[in-house]
C-alpha cells in the first residue's frame, strides 16, 4: 500500500476524525489522524502526506497556523480545511495563502472527495 | 425567591437613612460633634451669668433659622416615610413639622421684641415648654415604633394622607396651645432678669430634661441606623440646652444665648448630614442602577456568543454524522462490501446523535430554573452521595481523598440532582487536572459554615492549576482546555450556584493546583 496517497486529518474533534477516515479509506486511500497541528508536525507521515484536511479552530496551533508551518518549512503540501465556525477572515486568510479548499461542517462529503481527487492531480503532475 | 445577588445592586436597607447602619466614620463624626458640644458647655459655664444685653435680633433670627433647619429636615423625613411608610417616621418627621410651626408664635410671642406688653411672656415660655415636651416624645415614639413594626402595604394615597393628617392635626393642635397660652397668660416683668424662672418652672425644667435624657437612653439602646446616630447628637444638644437654661435662669446673659446657639448648631449639623448622606446614597444608587445596565448588557453579549457556540457545537457531530453516513455508503457500495467498517461508522453515528442529544440536554439545564425540586438538604450528605458515585473514577485515576466536613452543618434549600451534578462535575475536572501529573493526586474536600449565614463546600486538586490568562474565562459558556470538552460544564454549574442563589470561584491552591469553592444561602439552622 505504500504506492497510495497519504491523507492526513488533522482535528480536536475524535468523532470528526473517524468519520474522515472511514470516508477516506472508503475511497483506498491512505488516512492517518491527529488530535493537533503539533502531533502532525512531529509525525514521520508528513513526509508522505499528499493533502491535509484540517479543522480551523483547534487549541494549540490552530489551522491557519499550521499552514503557515507548513510553507515555513518549504512544504507545498494542498490543505483542505473543514470548520463549524465559519469565519470569513480566516477563510479569505487562508484561501489567500493557497489553500486548496474551505468547507463548512457538515459539508457535502461529494465536494471533499473532488477536492482530495484534486490534491492527489496536482502532486502527480509535480 | 430573590434574584441572584448582583455585585452591583443595593438593597432597600442601604439606601434608607432610618435603616441604612451608620459607618465608623460616622459614628466618629457624631462623637465629635457631642464632645464638642460637651465642651463647649463646660466652657460656657463659668461665663453663663455674665450678662451680654438684649439683642433685638437674636430672636427673630434664631427663629427663622429653626424654622427653615427644622422644614427642611421634616419634609426630608415625610418623603421617606412616604417610601417605606414607617409609622416611626411619620412620628418623628411629626416632631420636627411641630417644631417648625410652633417657631412662629414662639418668636412673635418673645416679650421685648415688638415692645408688646400685651403678648405676654408667659405664652413664651409656655411655648417653649411645650416644643421641649413635643419633640422628645415624637423622638421616643419614633425609637419605640421603629424596631417592631411589620411593614404595612399602605396604598401611596393613604400615606400622603397620612402626611397631610399629621400636619392638619398639629395645626389644631398647636393653635390650641398658642391660643391657651396667650390668654391664660399673664405679663411678664419686662427686663427684670431674675424673674423668669419661678420654682414651677424650674420642675418643669428638670422634668423636660428627664424626658430628653430618656429618649437619647432609648435611642442609644436601640441604634441601628444613620437617622438613629444623627438624632441622639440633637438630643444632646437639646440637654445641653435646657441644661444651660435651668443653670442660669437668667435671660440675655452669655448661657442664655449659648444654649440657643448650641442647639441650633447641632441642628443645623444634623441637617447637614442628612441633606449630604441622601445626596451621597443618590449617587450610589445612580451606580448601582449603572452596573446593573452593564451587567444586564455583559449578559446579552454572553448570550450572543453562546449562541454562536451553540451553533459551533452541533455542527460537530452533524458533520460528524453525515461524514460517516457517507462512508457507510461507500463501504456498502464497494464490490465486496465491508460489514465491519459499515458496523463502526453506524456506531459512530450513534455516538454522535447521542453527543447531540447531551448538548441540548446541557443547553436546556444551563437556561432552566426549577424551583419545585428544592428541598431542605445537608450537604454533608451530598459530599458523601458523590464521593461513592466518583469512588471507581478516583479509584482508577489513583487519586487519594482527604474530606473535611463541618459537624452540624446548616440545611440549604436545594435542588439534589442539581447540586450532585455540580459536584461530580468539580470532581471531575479536578481528576483530569491531576491526571497529567504523576504525584501527589489528592483530592480535598471541605465543608464548612460561612458567616455569616452561608454554607460553603471546596474541592480541591493537586494538579497543574489553572493559567491565570485563562482564569477568567473558565466559567464561560463553551470554553474549553480539554480536546474532548464541550467546556459546558462549569458554565452550568456556575448557572446551578447562581440560581441557588450561591457563588461559584476558583482561586490557586495553597500548594499548586486549584481550588473551586461555592457558597449556598443557609437556610435552616440546626
Amino acid at each position: 500500500m505504500q504506492d497510495a496517497p497519504i491523507i492526513s486529518i488533522i482535528d480536536d474533534d475524535e468523532s470528526m476524525r473517524c468519520a474522515m477516515k472511514s470516508l477516506v479509506t472508503s475511497l483506498g486511500l491512505d488516512a492517518y489522524t491527529f488530535a493537533s497541528a503539533e502531533a502532525f508536525l512531529q509525525s514521520p507521515h508528513l513526509e508522505h502526506t499528499s493533502c491535509v484536511i484540517t479543522d480551523l479552530q483547534m487549541p494549540g496551533l490552530n489551522g491557519v497556523e499550521l499552514q503557515k508551518s507548513l510553507l515555513a518549512q518549504g512544504r507545498r503540501i494542498p490543505i483542505i480545511f473543514v470548520t463549524a465556525f465559519p469565519e470569513e477572515r480566516l477563510r479569505a486568510r487562508a484561501i489567500e495563502a493557497g489553500a486548496l479548499g474551505f468547507l463548512s461542517k457538515p459539508f457535502e462529503s461529494e465536494t471533499l472527495i473532488k477536492l482530495i481527487d484534486k490534491a492527489i492531480e496536482t502532486g502527480r503532475k509535480t | 425567591m430573590a434574584e441572584p445577588a448582583t455585585t452591583g445592586a443595593l438593597n432597600e436597607q442601604q439606601v434608607l437613612l432610618s435603616t441604612l447602619p451608620p459607618s465608623r466614620g460616622q459614628q466618629r463624626l457624631a462623637l465629635a460633634t457631642i464632645l464638642v458640644l460637651l465642651a463647649a458647655f463646660c466652657a460656657t459655664v463659668p461665663f453663663a451669668t455674665v450678662p451680654v444685653g438684649y439683642i433685638r435680633e437674636f430672636i427673630p433670627a434664631y427663629a427663622a433659622a429653626m424654622f427653615v433647619i427644622s422644614s427642611i429636615t421634616s419634609a426630608l423625613l415625610f418623603v421617606q416615610f412616604s417610601v417605606v411608610h414607617s409609622r416611626a417616621l411619620l412620628a418623628v418627621s411629626g416632631g420636627y413639622l411641630f417644631s417648625t410651626l410652633i417657631t412662629v408664635p414662639w418668636a412673635l410671642t418673645f416679650p421685648d421684641l415688638f415692645g408688646a406688653t400685651d403678648m405676654a411672656g408667659t405664652t413664651w415660655g409656655v411655648l417653649s415648654r411645650i416644643w421641649h415636651l413635643v419633640f422628645p416624645l415624637s423622638v421616643i415614639g419614633y425609637t419605640l415604633l421603629k424596631d417592631d413594626e411589620a411593614r404595612t402595604a399602605w396604598p401611596r394615597a393613604l400615606s400622603y394622607f397620612a402626611v397631610l393628617l399629621s400636619a392638619a392635626g398639629l395645626l389644631v393642635a398647636f393653635d390650641l396651645v398658642t391660643g391657651l397660652g396667650t390668654t391664660t397668660s399673664e405679663p411678664m416683668p419686662r427686663g427684670s432678669p431674675f424673674s423668669m424662672l419661678d420654682r414651677a418652672q424650674a420642675d418643669w425644667n428638670a422634668l423636660l430634661f428627664l424626658l430628653a435624657l430618656f429618649a437619647l437612653a432609648l435611642l442609644w439602646s436601640r441604634r441601628r441606623s444613620v437617622l438613629d446616630l444623627w438624632l441622639m447628637v440633637v438630643m444632646c444638644g437639646l440637654l445641653i440646652e435646657l441644661c444651660l437654661i435651668t443653670l442660669v435662669g437668667l435671660r440675655y446673659v452669655v448661657g442664655w444665648y449659648a444654649a440657643r446657639v448650641y442647639f441650633l448648631v447641632s441642628s443645623m449639623l444634623v441637617l447637614a448630614v442628612l441633606l449630604s448622606e441622601t445626596a451621597l446614597l443618590y449617587a450610589r444608587l445612580a451606580r448601582s442602577v449603572m452596573a446593573q445596565r452593564q451587567e444586564r448588557e455583559a449578559r446579552l453579549i454572553t448570550m450572543d456568543v453562546l449562541s454562536a457556540s451553540i451553533a459551533h457545537e452541533m455542527n460537530q457531530p452533524l458533520a460528524s454524522i453525515v461524514t460517516n453516513a457517507d462512508a457507510a455508503s461507500r463501504w456498502m457500495a464497494r464490490p465486496t462490501p465491508d460489514l465491519d467498517e459499515v458496523k463502526a461508522t453506524l456506531e459512530q453515528i450513534r455516538n454522535s446523535a447521542y453527543r447531540a442529544r447531551d448538548l441540548i440536554g446541557s443547553i436546556r439545564a444551563m437556561v432552566k430554573r426549577d424551583d419545585r425540586n428544592r428541598a431542605a438538604l445537608d450537604l454533608n450528605d451530598l459530599v458523601r452521595e458523590v464521593l461513592a458515585l466518583t469512588e471507581r473514577e478516583l479509584q482508577r485515576n489513583r487519586v487519594s481523598v482527604e474530606v473535611e466536613l463541618e459537624e452540624h452543618l446548616p440545611l440549604v434549600n436545594a435542588d439534589r440532582v442539581q447540586l450532585q451534578q455540580v459536584l461530580v462535575n468539580l470532581i471531575t475536572n479536578a481528576i483530569d487536572a491531576m491526571a497529567e501529573k504523576k504525584w501527589p493526586r489528592i483530592l480535598r474536600i471541605k465543608s464548612a459554615v460561612q458567616e455569616p449565614d452561608g454554607v460553603l463546600t471546596s474541592v480541591a486538586d493537586t494538579g497543574k492549576g489553572i493559567d491565570p490568562k485563562i482564569v477568567d474565562r473558565i466559567f464561560n459558556p463553551l470554553f474549553t482546555t480539554k480536546s474532548n470538552g464541550m467546556g459546558m460544564g462549569l458554565a452550568i454549574c456556575r448557572s446551578i450556584i447562581e440560581g441557588h442563589d450561591g457563588r461559584l470561584q476558583v482561586s490557586a491552591g495553597a500548594e499548586g493546583g486549584s481550588v473551586f469553592q461555592f457558597v449556598l444561602p443557609a437556610t435552616i439552622a440546626r
